[in-house]
């Protein structure tokens, strides 16, 4: 008997599908030959919004931005504006603020341990993995006043100096997470259904993975040592002691082990931190925020979040607010050009799988 | 930072500035690298930095409204692996009836990019292919991204407001008038006035 | 089943003690409230405890949670998906953003006010609501389901009219099916 074709929608309400967006499939028996993204059903507009707060307001609302991991984008909002004026940031600020960003990297890893085995049909990681996250919320919570969003990495420095014995906190914090990512390695990579599961669906061509736009993880996971802490170094990774994994199987297998070295990474990272952070104020006090103009010019800056590279075009002409913040995340390919293009000839139940590996975050791709 | 460490950005700005003309590029900092081409150079410009500089990964493409000057400035933002640079090249287009020539066989995720921004801008591409609608579902006003596309006279006419927000006055105020608690002193000293 | 007045309204105690304990959430993320989910569900809140779960189908859930701002085109969604639930059905506003717009007061592509185009239940505010939060506007829900005053779904019936038209001002190309009941 002949097959046809039929058309599937993947979402916007599908318990399978990275946040609210919609993929249709056109698939012939079980196998996917075309897919087309949908996007736009989280658009709200930020950059119209910012072009009608001042500096001081934007900044509360860029970290609404992308959900699972707002701290990249304080950051950026708030590196682009001290590079067009030419604040100076104190150095202990720029320490906390590297604290900040490995502390969300764990925390965004962590939820897509849960989202990446969830999606496999391996339920038990995600209790553990979104029940571990939450004590790296209770540590943003203690030093920020909010679990998700934080509000704390603003343009001159940081909002507040880390309170008493904080630095303890997360160093048990740390030796608790890196004593189960040995359970969750028997968990996750150690499981031959994962293993089975993973190896050998989604591969990007590491020839064209560069072209393409891939970036972050995905892009690691093809073999190039590619990332923005090191290409191009902001805050003070410079001075910190890691290197960059990379894998050559370019498929969902080696982006999850990409991540999971990564992790380990970011836990050494953090005490390396604490351990050498210096001391002094950590905030160079911005003029009444009502007033404040800030020089007219631009600025691309871009940080490493756990999805890839995450980019802030800002431009001021002058005035008290912005002029245009356009922001590129990660997903802006990933999401759309690139998942159209790798879920070609995969199975359907693979679809969701191959989403999570790309970590797929649907906020920032329409803002 | 000395001024040695500028010697490759540098080179590859007199090198564009040698190669293509009417462009004008300057070294705004380290690693970071801006052009000012025409219009009618895009394609040619961003094809050549891919082949011949090395500019093979695109970060990212922006597009700026400036409303009093009559014209809306595309940004191209490449990035070169190899050298570690972030090239910004830039173009001014008319405001009026404004188009630009496709560049979506250069780097086909740039098809998104330049979708998003005939919708939100209302930029013509000629010959782009793709759907119409990328983010906005069943739009018929001005393309919203405008910076004469109003959005609280779009929202008093579409939207409803919860009664008391409508006067944005101060709020804290209006509270304690309600219950008849005193507002702290140091409220009153950084309010809004 | 006998038909007078005392032994329905026993009935109707009985049904509504059941209800209240088996409330199944739609699974749709509609919008950034979506993240606090995942912890509201896993070990460390555990919400299956007060016999609330996930469930993929609106024709199998009872609860929808609108979590966060809607963007028109989601809207759509949303009730087209509030539509296909069948009774009973309740729906809960998440954040701020669903009562009164919260931070997107101003922004031209999300509802500010959600009771006027479906009906709420309970709201719960913040931005964004901790579990705790989210927790406690489940069991408020259920107090409303025992005392029988979750009637939302009613109310939805009775002005589908008023419903429709404020609706269909947003939604500007109507393409479904007109439900009638």
């Amino acid at each position: 008997m002949r097959e046809k074709a039929t058309t599937l929608y993947l979402g916007p309400q599908h318990p399978g599908i990275t946040g609210n967006m919609m993929i249709k499939l056109k698939v012939e028996g079980d196998t996917v030959v075309k897919a087309q993204t949908h996007v736009g059903y989280l658009h709200r507009g930020f950059e119209k919004l910012m072009e009608r707060r001042n500096w001081l307001q934007s900044f509360t609302i860029v970290c609404r931005i992308c959900v699972p991991e707002p701290d990249p984008n304080e950051l950026n909002y708030s590196r682009a504006v001290e590079e067009i004026e030419g604040r100076e940031v104190p150095e202990r600020a720029e320490w906390i603020r590297t604290l900040m960003m490995e502390l969300s990297r764990l925390a965004s890893y962590l939820l897509w341990f849960g989202g990446q085995n969830g999606s496999a049909g391996l339920y038990t990681m995600p209790q553990w993995s979104v029940g571990d996250r939450d004590y790296i919320l209770d540590l943003f919570e203690e030093l920020t006043g909010g679990r998700v969003y934080h509000m704390y990495i603003w343009p001159g420095g940081v909002r507040r100096d880390l309170p008493n014995g904080f630095t303890d906190r997360v160093l048990q914090t740390m030796d608790y997470l890196e004593k189960r990512l040995k359970q969750y390695d028997q968990l996750m990579f150690e499981n031959t259904i994962f293993q089975r599961r993973a190896q050998g669906i989604g591969w990007i061509d590491p020839a064209k993975a560069v072209e393409w736009g891939v970036v972050g993880p995905p892009l690691r996971a093809a073999g190039f040592k590619s990332d923005v802490r090191i290409d191009d170094p902001y805050l003070i990774y410079d001075q910190l002691d890691f290197e960059v994994p990379t894998q050559q199987g370019s498929d969902v297998w080696a982006r999850a082990l990409v991540r999971r070295t990564e992790f380990q990474q970011s836990i050494n990272m953090v005490r390396q931190i604490i351990d050498k952070m210096p001391g002094g104020p950590v905030y160079n006090k911005i003029p009444n925020p009502m007033k404040w103009t800030i020089p007219a010019g631009d600025a691309y800056v871009k940080a490493e979040s756990a999805r890839g590279e995450f980019g802030y075009y800002v431009v001021s002409d002058g005035s008290n607010k912005p002029r245009r913040v356009h922001v590129k995340g990660p997903a802006y390919v990933h999401g759309v050009t690139l998942l159209e293009n790798i879920l070609e000839g995969a199975n359907i139940s693979d679809v969701s799988f191959i989403m999570n590996s790309l970590g797929t975050c649907p906020p920032e791709i329409e803002r | 930072m000395t001024e040695n460490s500028l010697d490759k950005e540098q080179q590859i700005v007199n090198h564009l500035v040698g190669t293509f003309q009417n462009l004008t590029g300057k070294v705004k900092r380290n690693r970071r690298i801006e052009v000012s081409i025409e219009k009618k150079q895009i394609t040619s410009v961003l094809n050549y930095v891919k082949d011949h500089l090395g500019f093979i990964h695109f970060s990212h493409m922006s597009c700026v409204d400036w409303l009093e000057d009559g014209y809306f400035e595309l940004v191209y933002i490449l990035w070169s692996p190899e050298q570690k640079i972030q090239l910004l090249v830039k173009a001014l287009v008319d405001r009026e009836n404004a188009s630009v020539e496709n560049a979506d066989m250069i780097w086909r995720q740039l098809n998104t990019y330049q979708r998003e921004i005939r919708e939100m801008f209302g930029v013509n591409f000629i010959g782009m292919k793709g759907d119409k609608e990328f983010i906005l579902e069943d739009w018929d006003n001005m393309p919203p991204m405008r910076r004469d596309f109003n959005t609280v006279d779009y929202i008093q006419e579409v939207y409803f407001e919860r009664p008391g927000r409508e006067d944005a006055q101060n709020v804290r105020e209006t509270i304690s008038k309600r219950t008849g608690e005193e507002i702290p002193e140091v409220a009153t000293k950084y309010s809004r006035d | 089943m006998p038909n007078d007045k005392n032994s329905q309204k026993i009935v109707d105690i009985i049904k509504n003690a059941a209800r209240k304990h088996s409330l199944f959430v739609l699974a749709y993320g509609t919008g950034c409230g979506a993240i606090e989910i995942p912890p509201t569900m896993t070990s460390r809140y555990d919400a299956e405890r007060f016999g609330i779960r996930g469930m993929a189908t609106p024709r199998q859930a009872d609860v929808l949670l609108v979590t966060g701002y809607l963007a028109t085109k989601t809207l759509k969604r949303v009730i087209r998906a509030y539509e296909q639930m069948q009774d009973p059905k309740y729906v809960i506003g998440f954040g701020s953003c669903t009562i009164n717009g919260g931070m997107y007061w101003d922004s031209y592509n999300t509802i500010k006010l959600l009771d006027k185009y479906i009906p709420v239940d309970v709201y719960i505010n913040g931005c964004m609501p901790r579990p705790e939060a989210v927790i406690t506007g489940f069991i408020e829900l259920q107090k409303l389901i025992a005392e029988g005053k979750a009637d939302g779904a009613t109310k939805y019936k009775e002005n589908l009219d008023w419903y429709r038209a404020n609706q269909k001002k947003v939604i500007k190309n109507w393409n479904m099916p007109d439900y009638n009941w």
